[in-house]
């Protein structure tokens, strides 16, 4: 008998091919599973995507002044600064009749965001506004506005101000990474230096990276004997050591600088002790606090639970079994430590390096109250144009930079160890 | 779902009664919205529809609030530069004639604004929006304890080390400072805030002096500091926030001196936020917080002046007005003595300088 092989196609009990019915189901698994972590998409979306987005459009947003004063801008760009000291008339009269008949609000807006171009504009405008309102009431048409201007006041025929316009002119603009970066535009729009007495905000940057790092080392440095000696206690101990870790994780954050203020200054316990045991004298009292020093002490010890505990959730699951194959395999302790036990706990140093990394680099409470003259970081920065200048722009575009600077560290971090290699337990 | 729906809906029900008629104050906390809990709230005709809440100062919530249409502070106790970009930006809402009209004037008919000018102040925007609160001042304060022959008086002394060697406390932004290092130069401080205004060069000047302590200087950044720092020998004298020194004074029983000449007296406003939830009901708090008889209650509990000129009579007028039966005045910063030793900030110009000022002065600290 000869086997005839079927070329149909195998059906299932309904006569619907199987392949379809499996491809239906599979789609069926993937929609539901699609439809299960949908909340969780949406609340990423909108807590995350959504607010960095966001932030992202705000540090090149220009718009509103543009919308404000349309023809002013319009007119300045004709202006030949090689040939005319002041702007042409028609630069004088749009601004004349964009303040005369300005939404209130909306020059208020606008005037912020002009004074972060050039101080003094905020009076400025005001004070100019005010007087062309009266000369509008009055029913005049000056002859010339120019002239107008500058008897309001005399500083419409600095062309500094107009200069700063540069800034603005145009409705996205990437002004605010330059003066994220001590940077500024000139008289003809080309990217110099800022005021010498201004630039600090490089200097800044690079304190931030220095305390995160160095937080980050001291962190690695005291939090890895304890994460051991926790992981290799008998239970009972080692929960009653994990408490003394994670107390001053619950403790106020203002507590806990308070106290280090305490510790340390040079009035303080330490430095009493010192003089007491006659290891200085009492001229020679040490300066442990208002300065970096003080930083780093009081970050350090405030960031370690972060490095401790992924530390010792993957230090436990280590088999002791392990070192002891080394030695009996004839390695050095130093040696087992280094080529068995350290290679192991890769995951958790990964893990706490950059959960303590990525925390430092952001904070700015603690540094502010025990960091003296060294105490700003670029998150006091940052807080500080968001609520007292108001200037969201340069907050976003030092978001932004801040969050370059991450994706750039986790990608050297990937091709480095492999982002595979980080574990929290 | 729908059985947590429906106990949503019943929970926001209840709740919603409670939380639409109270009027949300946004305040600075601590000692300070204490003594306006009591000066104001407690003294309303119903203490029970205000409530209080903490911030940080700034405009930065507000802003977000207005901007999102989710208002939920009625009302915001502001610095001036605050209320001025506030107000000139539409963040709060522009009530000018309702402050003229449903003001409470004082004892000779002057309404508010004129109060505030007998004061010594100017009219700016933010008084549009504004009422009127209290004067706060950054006063430089030391233990006499510290000092057993000379001690010091001026803000010559302050700034003259090899005088009176020793660290001093200062703050880590400019206000403030500025016109202090001004006055140490020899400008007289009530023309302090003209100098800076039309002087080129001036804030050249305020850094020169500064540069004079640089190497003696311990930096603080919150209001409690400087006490701390007084108190355990940290530094020999320090600039603070004069209710602080006062609260320390009167209630802890420390006998800290002042330096009121060139003390830098600062106003504070409250205001009313755009799309204010209880427009009405706050606009009728904000009335009555703004009565001299308030502002001078206000002085009963913690040691700030009322901005009105008719709060400084009552308080005179019925000593001892303070805490346990002390006299209040001696810790008051704008009695017409003080004042004439003393600059009155200058708003509108730090609302224009003060970004730029202090990022130099950041530049200055760090260098």
């Amino acid at each position: 008998m000869e086997v005839t092989i079927s070329t149909a196609e195998l059906l299932t009990t309904d006569g619907i091919p199987l392949k379809q019915s499996l491809r239906k189901a599979e789609r069926r698994n993937k929609l539901r599973a699609f439809l299960l972590v949908f909340p969780l998409l949406l609340f990423i979306f909108v807590t995350f995507v959504m607010p960095i987005g966001d932030m992202l459009l705000r540090s090149v947003d220009d718009s509103q002044i543009n919308s404000v004063f349309p023809n002013t801008f319009d007119e300045y760009k004709n202006w030949d600064k090689g040939v005319d000291e002041l702007p042409p008339e028609e630069v004088y009269k749009s601004l004349f009749f964009e303040l005369a008949n300005g939404d209130k609000r909306q020059i208020g807006k606008a005037l912020t965001r002009m004074n972060y171009a050039k101080s003094g504009w905020k009076s400025l405008i005001k004070k100019t506004t005010r007087e062309i309102k009266k000369i509008v009431k009055k029913g005049e048409e000056p002859v010339s506005y120019k002239d107008t201007f500058i008897k309001i006041n005399k500083f419409w025929g600095d062309p500094t101000y107009w200069y700063s316009f540069n800034q603005m002119v145009n409705d996205r603009s990437s002004i605010y990474y330059w003066n994220a970066l001590d940077r500024t535009f000139n008289e003809d729009g080309d990217v110099v230096l800022q005021d010498e007495k201004r630039r600090m905000y490089i200097k800044t940057w690079l304190r931030t990276f220095k305390v995160s790092v160095y937080v980050t080392i001291f962190c690695l440095i005291l939090g890895f004997p304890v994460a051991h000696l926790l992981a290799n206690l008998p239970l009972r101990y080692s929960n009653l050591l994990m408490i003394f870790v994670l107390l001053p994780f619950w403790t106020s954050l203002l507590v806990r600088t308070t106290a280090w203020i305490v510790m340390l200054q040079q009035n303080g316990v330490i430095n009493g002790i010192l003089v007491w045991l006659g290891v200085i004298n009492d001229d020679g009292r040490i300066q442990m606090v208002y300065n970096e020093a003080g930083t780093l002490i009081a970050m350090t010890q405030i960031l370690l639970p972060f490095m401790i505990l992924p530390l010792y959730s993957v230090m436990r699951v280590i088999p002791k079994s392990h070192m002891r194959a080394a030695q009996n395999l004839g390695a050095k302790p130093a040696t087992a430590f280094l080529r068995v036990y350290l290679p192991q706990t890769i995951p958790g140093i990964s893990a706490g390096g950059l959960l303590v990394f990525v925390l430092a680099i952001g904070y700015f409470i603690t540094p502010e109250l025990v960091g003296g003259k060294d105490g700003k970081l670029i998150g006091s920065w940052i807080a500080y144009h968001l609520k007292t200048t108001l200037n969201w722009g340069l907050c976003a575009a030092l978001g932004a930079i801040l969050l370059g600077i991450m994706l750039i560290f986790y990608w050297l971090y990937n091709k480095i160890v492999g982002i595979d290699n980080i574990k929290l337990g | 779902m729908s059985k947590f729906l429906k106990a949503f809906l019943f929970v926001s029900l209840v709740f919603a009664p409670f939380t639409a008629y109270a009027v949300t104050v946004a305040s600075w906390g601590g000692a300070y919205t204490e003594s306006q809990q009591k000066a104001y709230a407690d003294t309303y005709s119903d203490p029970s529809s205000i409530v209080f809440e903490n911030y940080n100062g700034g405009l930065g919530e507000v802003r977000a609030q207005v901007e999102s249409g989710n208002v939920t502070w009625d009302l915001v106790d502001v610095l001036p530069s605050d209320a001025i970009t506030g107000c000139d930006e539409g963040l709060f809402e522009d009530i000018s004639s309702e402050i003229a009209t449903l003001g409470v004037p004082g004892p000779d008919g002057e309404s508010i604004a004129e109060d505030m000018e007998n004061n010594g102040l100017e009219y700016h925007s933010g008084w549009d929006c504004c009422v009127p609160q209290i004067f706060w001042t950054y006063v430089v304060f030391y233990d006499p304890d510290a000092f057993p022959g000379e001690k010091p008086d001026s803000m010559a002394d302050f700034f003259d080390v090899e005088k009176f060697p020793g660290k001093r406390g200062i703050h880590t932004w400019s206000t403030g400072i500025i016109e202090k290092a001004m006055i140490a130069d020899g400008v007289k401080p009530n023309a302090v805030p003209t100098v800076l205004a039309n002087q080129t060069g001036a804030i050249d000047r305020a850094f020169e002096v500064l540069d004079k302590i640089k190497d003696h200087v311990v930096f603080w950044s919150a209001g409690s500091q400087p006490l701390e720092l007084v108190k355990s020998g940290e530094v020999i004298m320090a600039i603070a926030y004069n209710g602080r020194v006062g609260a320390a004074n009167l209630a802890e029983g420390e006998n800290f001196e002042y330096i009121w000449e060139g003390q830098v007296l600062d106003q504070e406003y409250l205001c009313l936020t755009a799309g204010a939830p209880n427009r009405d009901a706050a606009i009728d708090f904000m009335m009555h917080a703004s009565t001299p008889e308030a502002q001078a209650e206000q002085a009963k509990y913690i040691t700030y002046g009322p901005m009105r000129a008719s709060g400084i009579p009552i308080i005179q007028n019925n000593e001892p007005w303070g805490p346990g039966g002390v006299d209040i005045m001696p810790h008051m910063p704008n009695t017409p003595e003080r004042l004439k030793v003393s600059v009155v900030s200058d708003p509108q110009w730090w609302s224009d300088y003060g970004a730029e000022i202090d990022e130099r002065y950041a530049a200055w600290m760090a260098n």
